[in-house]
């Protein structure tokens, strides 16, 4: 059925619809209104759920660990200063497997306080062992919260997993979106199975026991390993839930018009949006433009990136993020992954970075076009969107 | 579920006269195979269960330093729906976890209503970290982190607990065991965040002969310095009064950390044990 629906109400559909039997909740600005929702929703009836009220965010994530570390599908939201505030916790969700998943709704950090839209609270946590989504519309965001929990509780993952969009932009602006039947949900989602690192009595197990050098590397090879082979099954539930819902977000990436660009555009989240409309201008004025969006940071597909951008001249990066004496975090990492060429003929394309629409500013169709017209040789390298070069 | 003989197994890695490994033993004993426990960051953490060897025969679970009670909140909701309300979740915490890093968690654990036993084992300094003083740590001690001896006063745990009108708050000491059992089944058949903070002595930074832990607890009790007491249904209920007391400058001799006392402190804090039970020795 077709509904009118902000972004925070996106993410609560798919919370609702996945059948979430936990919500440990501290809110936070802007991802309250998930909160909100969700207490309704229970106390109404409509998911059958423990609602419980926690005293931090911290402590929010912590009770999302013991409650997946039950056995419940487990769920909760929030951004910024909350998602620092957890940050202890989402390595200790990850190093102990557990497929909890978190709406994050990107805001920036302070110091300067702000509420608005920025990608650093969640790239700062890009080692943390969670897998890291961004969608574009609201619709993906629905989706995408019911395909995290078909990926992290896939036993070959058990990986926590974070739904990122971003404050206000995409937070507390609506959209159409089709929510998906109830029972359509169930079939294809179904409950959780949990696998050997559950809190039973009948099963005493220790979790977490002091681990020595000889076996720590080996947890975390089987993390690596498991988040690895997790692009693999991202592709198989994008096509499963294409077979069982007729839509497609795409899988690690989304490409539009890739097949002859000569220059990219690559980013991720709300920029994506704007992106595309910069891209359709871009070719009604000549210029071979596509579009390369990350739908996931983590695990970081490098391989597919290396594959849509084999034949472009150009590739224009655009980091909601900065980390200051490096360059963005899209920026950093895909270069990193274009370094690995074959060695022979040409290399690889020249890459161009902007930081944007950090703190919420406006990045608009005619700032990316003219990002993508100022990728000219010898204007390499990182940029600020909006300020001078040196 | 059978019941166990055994209650904390054998080999685990605690100094000799470990006071919190005592507390852990009897806390099984008297609770049952029926609970889960979770040990956030400090000694009884890691003295229990290491690389691939376990003590805990029921569900162990070492927590981050700060977050035990809400771990155990998310474990306790998720044994509810699970249709395991009569599986007891058990903290078992010691007092940094508790009454400093910890206690945002705890507290709200306690204001939310959570069925959950919550136990201190109060050693009275950091002793994971070798011993550096805390919110626990009694005037003059010395510590790594106070060598001139620590000017702050013990945090008042059970009167923090006591302000959040939980249905149970209790002290006990491993000194005193049949009081500690008791109160330990008690809290076991009643329903709600109960709290029981049991002084549990630690030789390795106390600084006194391993065999004596039991007895330098008894010294503090004794003396009426640590003392056993039960608060329910908004009623505080002595429950050892100790008769007659010994005096207290016994408890400060034994224990290396106190030998840089002046006999002028010693005196002042037997004075103000004496006048909370009212009379002189």
């Amino acid at each position: 059925m077709k509904k009118l629906l902000n972004g925070n109400e996106a993410a609560a559909a798919g919370a609702r619809l996945s059948k979430v039997q936990v919500i440990p909740s501290y809110p936070i600005t802007p991802s309250f209104p998930v909160h909100h929702q969700l207490a309704r929703d229970v106390m109404e009836g409509k998911l059958q759920a423990r609602f419980i009220n926690m005293e931090s965010d911290q402590s929010a994530i912590a009770a999302a660990v013991g409650a997946s570390l039950g056995g419940l599908r487990t769920f909760t939201a929030t951004n910024s200063q909350g998602l620092a505030y957890m940050s202890e916790h989402l390595f200790y969700a990850s190093g102990l497997r557990l497929p909890i998943v978190m709406a994050v709704v990107s805001r920036a950090l302070s110091a300067p306080h702000c509420r608005f839209a920025d990608h650093g609270d969640v790239l700062a946590q890009k080692t943390s062992g969670w897998m890291i989504f961004f969608c574009e519309t609201h619709q993906e965001i629905l989706d995408t919260c019911i395909q995290l929990y078909k990926i992290c509780e896939d036993p070959r993952v058990q990986t926590p997993a974070m739904l990122g969009y971003e404050s206000y932009i995409q937070s507390h602006t609506f959209e159409p979106v089709d929510v998906p039947a109830e029972e359509a949900v169930d079939a294809y989602l179904g409950q959780r199975k949990a696998l050997g690192n559950v809190v039973d009595p009948d099963h005493p197990l220790s979790i977490n026991p002091a681990t020595p050098p000889a076996l720590y590397m080996d947890f975390k090879y089987q993390q690596w390993k498991a988040m690895e082979g997790s692009l693999t099954i991202i592709e198989e539930v994008r096509q499963s839930f294409r077979d069982a819902f007729r839509r497609d977000h795409g899988g690690a990436v989304d490409t539009q018009r890739m097949e002859d660009a000569e220059v990219a555009v690559a980013t991720m989240g709300s920029m994506a949006r704007t992106s595309r409309q910069a891209i359709l201008e871009l070719r009604k004025e000549g210029v071979r433009a596509g579009l390369l969006r990350l739908r996931a940071f983590r695990p970081f597909p490098a391989g597919q990136l290396r594959k849509c951008l084999a034949s472009v001249e150009r590739v224009v990066v655009l980091d909601k993020n900065s980390s200051p004496g490096a360059g963005g975090g899209l920026y950093d990492e895909l270069r990193a992954a274009l370094y690995d060429g074959n060695g022979r003929g040409k290399g690889p394309p020249k890459v161009f970075g902007y930081i944007a629409g950090l703190g919420g500013r406006d990045v608009t169709v005619g700032d990316i076009k003219q990002a993508v017209r100022a990728s000219v040789p010898g204007k390499e390298g990182l940029h600020w969107m909006g300020f001078p070069d040196e | 579920m059978s019941e166990r003989k055994e209650p904390l197994l054998a080999g685990t890695t605690g100094c000799p006269g470990c006071g919190a490994l005592i507390t852990a033993h009897w806390v099984l004993e008297a609770l049952g195979s029926n609970i889960v426990v979770i040990v956030p960051a400090g000694c009884l953490a890691t003295v229990g269960a290491s690389g691939l060897r376990s003590a805990w025969p029921v569900p162990f679970v070492h927590s981050l330093f700060e977050s035990a009670p809400a771990v155990a909140t998310g474990i306790r909701h998720a044994l509810d729906l699970r249709g395991r309300p009569d599986t007891q979740v058990v903290v078992l915490a010691g007092d940094s976890a508790t009454l400093d890093i910890g206690f945002q968690a705890l507290s709200g654990m306690a204001t939310r209503g959570e069925n959950i036993l919550y136990i201190c084992y109060d050693n009275e300094a950091a002793m994971n970290t070798s011993g550096q003083a805390n919110g626990a740590s009694p005037r003059c001690a010395l510590t790594p982190t106070t060598p001139a001896g620590h000017p702050g006063l013990k945090k008042d745990g059970p009167g923090l607990m006591v302000a959040h009108r939980i249905p149970y708050v209790a002290t006990a000491s491993i000194s005193h065991r049949d009081d500690f059992m008791g109160k330990l089944k008690k809290a076991a058949r009643i329903p709600g965040p109960r709290y029981i903070h049991v002084l549990s002595p630690c030789p390795t930074f106390w600084d006194y002969p391993p065999d004596r832990t039991v007895e330098v607890a008894g010294e503090s009790v004794e003396g009426g310095l640590w003392q056993l007491f039960e608060w329910e249904d908004g009623k505080v209920r002595v429950t050892y009064r100790p008769q007659p007391r010994i005096p207290l400058r016994d408890y400060f001799a034994m224990q290396g950390r106190f030998r840089g006392m002046k006999t002028e402190e010693v005196e002042q804090i037997q004075r103000q044990v004496d006048s909370f039970w009212g009379e002189e020795l």
